[in-house]
């Protein structure tokens, strides 16, 4: 039964060190495929990135409902400064021709007005 | 950072690069640890390439996923790469039962012509087949301490096991390969003892 005797320590680490050298090499492709999941995970990462802490200006702006908001609340109020310094003439013929026109006075409609003068 | 500058840089510090976003950082560590991974998945697997590829992949994707996660010092990459791979081999092996040995491929010859070649490609598949036929635990025990060349205290953390059922699971392994491999002495380029 000699030919059956198990292989010695030497033997099996020859055997071992075979099996080293022949490890296989990954692929092109398999590279590429990794490459890829690294690339897609890291954009992912990139994406989960917590937004940084909001200044006060662009708190009131986000509060308001941002920039577009934030103009046309400023068209509002320039039109309003507008039309307080220009009167335009339209607006007072208007108002002057509504009250003439009723026979109001400005008493008739805030009835307190007078009284309110009277106490000082 | 040229590519040339990170060979001298540890898997960690390239992973935890790569988690703050540096894609250079990827592709060394993927030229780094892809080899190792798939050496050891194709060992386990008994030489299925193309599995012990979906393997290698799937451990290198849980690496990128634990990188923003991983904490520094705990564990060698290396080391928690080779029990991510040992899981995943070991969840195909249980579904595969039945695979027959004869499945087994041949190793590719690396280095055709040469007679040394041959030699060391006919003992890679003799010792290949033998390691096929030992239990999934004794097997794994002598890839990672002989071929993978890991120490017993990286071996009993990866397998969950004590140092001592690594040294009895490796000793039983190597008992059983010399006895299956003794008749093929001659083939395998070896005087008759």
């Amino acid at each position: 039964m000699a030919e059956k005797k198990p292989l010695d320590d030497a033997e099996l680490d020859g055997l071992f060190a075979a099996a080293r050298g022949t490890a296989p090499q990954p692929s092109a492709e398999l590279v590429a495929r990794v490459l890829a999941d690294a690339e897609a995970e890291r954009a992912a990462i990139a994406s989960a990135v917590p937004p940084r802490r909001r200044g006060r200006v662009a708190s009131a702006l986000a509060a308001i409902g941002g920039w577009p908001a934030a103009a046309g609340l400023a068209t509002a109020a320039v039109t309003g400064l507008m039309i307080g310094f220009v009167t335009p003439d339209a607006l007072e013929d208007l108002s002057g021709a509504y009250f003439t026109a009723s026979g109001y006075q400005l008493e008739d409609l805030l009835p307190s007005y007078g009284d309110l003068l009277g106490e000082g | 950072m040229p590519f040339d500058a990170l060979n001298d840089v540890s898997d960690e510090a390239l992973l935890i690069a790569y988690g703050n976003g540096d894609a250079e950082a990827a592709r060394a560590l993927t030229l780094r640890l892809t080899p190792k991974v798939l050496g050891f998945a194709a060992r386990m697997l008994g030489g299925d390439r193309a599995e012990a590829e979906d393997v290698a992949q799937e451990a290198m994707l849980r690496l990128w996923r634990q990188a923003k996660d991983w904490r520094q010092g705990e564990a060698r990459i290396t080391t928690w790469l080779y029990r991510v791979v040992s899981n995943l081999c070991t969840d195909r092996l249980r579904k595969a039962r039945g695979v027959g040995i004869d499945t087994v491929p041949e190793p590719e010859d690396g280095s055709p012509g040469a007679a040394e070649g041959l030699q060391q490609a006919a003992r890679a598949a003799a010792l290949e087949h033998a390691l096929a036929e030992l239990p999934d635990r004794q097997r794994q025990a002598v890839i990672l301490r002989h071929i993978e060349g890991l120490s017993n205290p990286d071996i009993a953390q990866i397998m969950d096991i004590g140092v001592e059922a690594v040294e009895s699971l490796t000793a039983r392994g190597k008992r059983a390969l010399a006895a299956k491999l003794g008749p093929k002495r001659e083939e395998l380029g070896y005087e008759d003892g």
